[in-house]
């Protein structure tokens, strides 16, 4: 049992320090006097037998320093000295330890920030046990965002799979909570009742509801809901009795029961859960309409709790087997899931972090900045090491004279690191502030159009601070260890004597500077890349004209207004826009363009020879007459809209690939475009007039739904007068968009004052909503590539300055034997250039390789082109230029007999 | 002093401080001499090597120290075995005498 001894002798050791340092001495002394004692015996002098003694004893210090090595807690006591020594040599030279812990507190932080980002949006598991069993079933299209599931195809799916506990159903929506005559607005889930148990979610407090009350009427006590943790703190003061409470939620009396667990927000990222309800209240927020078992309608976020020993493949598997059923069970009519949304099909993927829409836009671009930012910090290390080595090397004689005195190897290599530790702990600590903060602002870069930013967790959790320390050690290594090896390795006779400017670290310095370089090079690169992709989708036209054009996006259904009352509502808007002052023109549309959205209608032609040309994937836009005017898209054929036109199917107009689809090889104006209405057996070839339409014009194609992606055929045609949507679009054109969205504010105030006010926006607005991911790939990309190329800068001018500073001897010697003072200018420029073209070449090839695993992981990026390289590598000439102009000044300003007697 | 001194291993020496402690408490030229005495002089151990075997086995928990007087009336420090020391000297013999006979064996057998 040495244990609890050693840990006593550590505590005595280390707090009882002179004590135990008193003892030791008189002991040594004491064997010392005893080897006296024996030789005075053997008949020696007092002197001579002292003497003798201290020969034997090997010298009193010494033996000391031995019983020290073996002593408990020495590493410790090493380690605190260590570091007040180091922080004693840092304060001594704070230019330098602040720009050295502020280069790595960038790094750190630039990667705590998008690590944060990432954490929050990709990697961050859902607050239930075993997150890894969960999966989630997508309804897809390839490369567009994911559509929910309908309920019937949620009843099939979880009748027919096998690999998987049981399937919950999840959706988010609004409720309007009344409390005592206030209407709030709150935000609501709906869950299927075997919910809490397939999420194995218990509550904070109170109790979950289960399958019996998730029935029409809620069961037999009546709806019940559970309160989110955050609600619950902000509106019920964390009132621990509010089971029994009840409330009302969209004109129904509900029942609460419990508190949901403080760190569960809901299954969807971004969409925070302040009250769940069983699915079957949507009954009661969908009437008239349920949505329960409409087959059409998609609005259900599906997942799974995976049986013990299945496996993503196995619930591939099983899918693939069950597919074909499910969509005929979910759809017997075949309009939906065989008809309009074929090229949809169902998959299962990983429910770990539940659901995100952020997470399928996010994901590749946030790999793409980890990628840059892990470069960004190995620059500031590079950066950082170049400072530390420069340091290392001005004390090199200090080093010297330590280690002629007894320092061990061991001792000034750990206490370079100790120093090295030191900064980066302050870097660390800076970082990390500094990465929470830019993490906030990134949040708001996500920001959908007009609407708040995704309620996205970016509080310091512990994955992201052991993230951040790890890279922190890290860092320090990488920028540490050479200086501390040099340190050690200082050898007492030769470092004294020799000049610095042969030091073996001026040669590490010469490596240093082409990795900076090269690393620039690659971020400029990425940058362009990136940039040019935007630049790219800007351009493109879009078959829109975005000057001047503001849009609103009104909803009514609050209101639940009938058909009529909607369509009346919508073209009093229009009326009210249109007469208000500087509105050029103005139109309604059913539903706004770049919205992520998906429409499809069946339509089909009838050739000369009886040919019937169908097509269930034309989207349909119900638009006002100056539509096309208001919207900027060129009509090329024909003739757009008119006042005159009667409402309704009558007329229509194609756009250009819609044409070509219909009516290949004829005249399409006056030709008529058939609506199947929701009927796919209809072929045509009963000809109903009633859905059929006249084609009176083409229109330019438009990239409708999506800026990436290719224009989807378009039909338009007049709204009809009586039957109106709960949800429409006013367009308007003017000379400034403050007149537009002044008039566009008005008319919803005057028209539909008891709506919520819509949200209005420039096209301009919107398009920078769409393209949000290439913007901030861009943005953060060139930022990164501009504090690159600044520390660069910053590298290639200290290890010139210092070059300068070396070899004054050398230069001043070429001087004073009669070379022109361009020649040391030259000199300076020389020894740059090399370092930066040595770099560039490397540079060069990383960033194509770069280039490529961006490629990969992108959409729409291109090749990189030699121009865009070239100019990259221009550039960074340029700005080692500037780098390299004040020493190479100071070189030319020597004075020859100075410099010759300097050392 | 011998003038035949020979590398010890620190598990040797602990052995061999811990067998000189077996009869009684002993200062630490006193445990020098005695290691020297009790393996003929093949064993002469310095200072710089005592000092910290004696210090690492008293923070083990094998050897207690107090101080008194010498002979020659000198303050000097005594180390005596604790019973965990007596205990560590007991296996550490019957370890030895394996290891030597296992070696003894192995040097006598022919081929």
């Amino acid at each position: 049992m040495t244990t609890p001894s050693k840990l006593h002798s550590l505590i005595r050791n280390l707090f009882r320090r002179a004590r135990v340092e008193q003892d030791l001495d008189d002991e040594v002394r004491s064997y010392a006097g005893l080897l006296a004692d024996q030789r005075i015996e053997q008949g020696l002098s007092p002197e001579e037998a002292r003497r003798r003694a201290l020969i034997d004893l090997g010298g009193v210090e010494q033996v000391k320093e031995r019983v020290r090595e073996v002593r408990m807690g020495t590493r410790l006591e090493t380690l605190w000295q260590d570091l007040r020594y180091g922080a004693r040599m840092l304060r001594k030279n704070p230019g330098f330890s602040a720009a050295a812990a502020l280069t790595l507190a960038l790094g750190i932080g630039a990667n705590a920030a998008i690590f944060t980002l990432t954490y929050a949006v990709i990697l961050k598991s859902l607050p239930v046990p075993n997150p890894g069993q969960l999966v989630r079933y997508t309804f897809r299209e390839t490369g567009a965002s994911d559509l929910s599931i309908s309920g019937p195809a949620y009843d099939s799916l979880r009748k027919h799979e096998t690999v998987n506990q049981d399937l919950l159903a999840w959706s988010n929506d609004d409720l309007a909570v009344d409390e005592n005559g206030t209407v709030t607005r709150a935000s609501g889930a709906l869950m299927s009742g075997n919910g809490f148990r397939v999420l194995e979610l218990r509550p904070y407090l109170g109790r979950v509801f289960g399958e019996a009350d998730d029935v029409t009427g809620g069961g037999p006590n009546g709806y019940q809901a559970l309160l989110g943790y955050d609600y619950w703190k902000r509106h019920f003061g964390q009132n621990p009795n509010i089971a029994g409470r009840a409330l009302n939620i969209n004109g129904r009396a509900v029942t609460l029961i419990g508190v949901l667990p403080e760190r569960f927000d809901g299954l969807i990222a971004g969409f925070p859960t302040d009250i769940v309800l069983p699915l079957s209240f949507e009954e009661v927020m969908h009437a008239p309409h349920p949505q329960r078992h409409a087959p059409g309608n998609f609005w259900l976020t599906v997942m799974g709790r995976l049986k013990r020993g299945e496996s993503l493949k196995s619930a591939r598997a099983d899918l693939r087997a069950t597919d074909a059923v499910v969509r005929e069970e979910a759809d017997p009519s075949h309009t939906f899931l065989r008809g309009f949304f074929a090229p949809f099909k169902f998959g299962v993927e990983s429910g770990r972090s539940g659901r995100s829409f952020l997470k399928v836009d996010y994901a590749r671009p946030l790999i793409v900045l980890e990628i840059l930012v892990v470069l960004l910090l190995l620059l500031c290390c590079a950066n950082a090491a170049l400072l530390m080595l420069a340091r290392t090397t001005g004390r090199f004689r200090e080093f010297a004279v330590r280690s002629a005195l007894g320092a061990q190897r061991g001792r000034l290599f750990r206490q370079v690191l100790a120093e090295v530790g030191l900064l980066a702990a302050c870097g660390l600590a800076l970082g990390v502030w500094m990465g929470w903060a830019a993490a906030r602002s990134l949040v708001a870069m996500l920001a959908d159009v007009a609407g708040p930013p995704p309620a996205l967790d970016v509080g310091p959790r512990f994955a992201i601070l052991a993230f951040a320390a790890g890279v922190t050690v890290l860092s320090a290594l990488a920028a540490g260890l050479w200086p501390a090896l040099r340190a050690s390795r200082a050898a007492p006779a030769l470092d004294l004597k020799r000049s610095e400017a042969l030091s073996p670290s001026r040669r590490l310095g010469n490596w240093i500077v082409p990795v900076q370089v090269a690393i620039s090079v690659t971020l400029l690169a990425a940058a362009s890349l990136l940039g040019g992709a935007l630049v790219h989708l800007l351009l493109e036209h879009s078959g829109f004209r975005s000057d001047g054009l503001v849009m609103a996006d009104v909803d009514l259904s609050a209101a639940k207004p009938t058909g009529k009352q909607a369509a009346l509502d919508a073209r009093q808007m229009l009326e009210a826009v249109e007469n208000a002052p500087g509105v050029q023109a103005a139109a309604l549309l059913q539903a706004p363009p770049l919205h992520n959205g998906w429409s499809a209608g069946h339509y089909f032609s009838v050739g000369p020879h009886g040919a019937v040309h169908s097509d269930m994937q034309t989207w349909p836009e119900t638009v006002s007459p100056d539509y096309f005017a208001t919207m900027g898209t060129q009509v090329l054929e024909g003739r757009g809209f008119a006042n005159s036109d009667r409402s309704g199917s009558s007329v229509c107009i194609l756009s250009a690939s819609a044409a070509m689809n219909f009516f290949p090889k004829e005249e399409p104006v006056g030709r008529f475009v058939y609506s199947g209405g929701a009927d796919p057996s209809k072929d045509g070839t009963d000809l109903d007039p009633r859905g059929a339409c006249r084609v009176i014009g083409i229109a330019e194609d438009v990239r409708f739904q999506s800026l990436r992606q290719a224009p989807p055929r378009m039909l338009y045609s007049l709204a009809a007068g009586d039957d109106g949507g709960d949800f429409f679009t006013v367009a308007v054109r003017s000379a400034s968009p403050g007149l537009g969205a002044g008039a566009l504010r008005n008319a919803a105030r005057q028209v539909v004052p008891l709506a919520p006010a819509p949200a209005i926006y420039t096209f301009r607005e919107l398009v920078n909503a769409h393209l949000q991911q290439e913007r901030m790939l861009t943005a953060l990309s060139a930022c990164f590539a501009a504090i690159a190329l600044l520390l660069t800068a910053l590298g290639l001018y200290g290890l010139l300055a210092r070059s300068v500073l070396l070899r004054t001897r050398e230069i001043g010697l070429r001087l004073a034997l009669g070379a022109p003072r361009r020649d040391a200018l030259l000199l300076v420029i020389r020894q740059g250039m090399r370092l930066v073209l040595i770099g560039a070449a490397i540079g060069l090839a990383i960033a194509l390789i770069l280039t490529h695993v961006l490629r990969s992981l992108l959409f729409g990026l291109h090749a990189t082109d030699p121009v865009t390289l070239a100019g990259v590598v221009a550039l960074l000439v340029i700005v080692a230029l500037l780098a390299s102009y004040i020493p190479a000044r100071r070189a030319t300003r020597l004075n020859p007999t100075e410099a010759l007697r300097c050392e | 002093m011998n003038p035949e001194s020979t590398e010890l291993l620190q598990g040797t020496l602990d052995l061999l401080i811990l067998k000189s402690l077996a009869l009684g408490s002993l200062h630490g030229l006193g445990i020098s001499r005695r290691i020297e005495q009790i393996t003929h002089g093949t064993f002469v151990v310095k200072p710089g090597s005592l000092f910290p075997a004696l210090h690492r086995m008293e923070e083990q928990g094998w050897l207690e120290a107090e101080w008194g007087a010498s002979e020659t009336n000198r303050r000097a420090k005594y180390y005596r075995l604790t019973r965990a020391g007596q205990k560590q000297l007991g296996s550490e013999t019957e370890r030895w005498s394996r290891i030597a006979g296992a070696i003894g064996r192995a040097l006598e057998a022919s081929g």
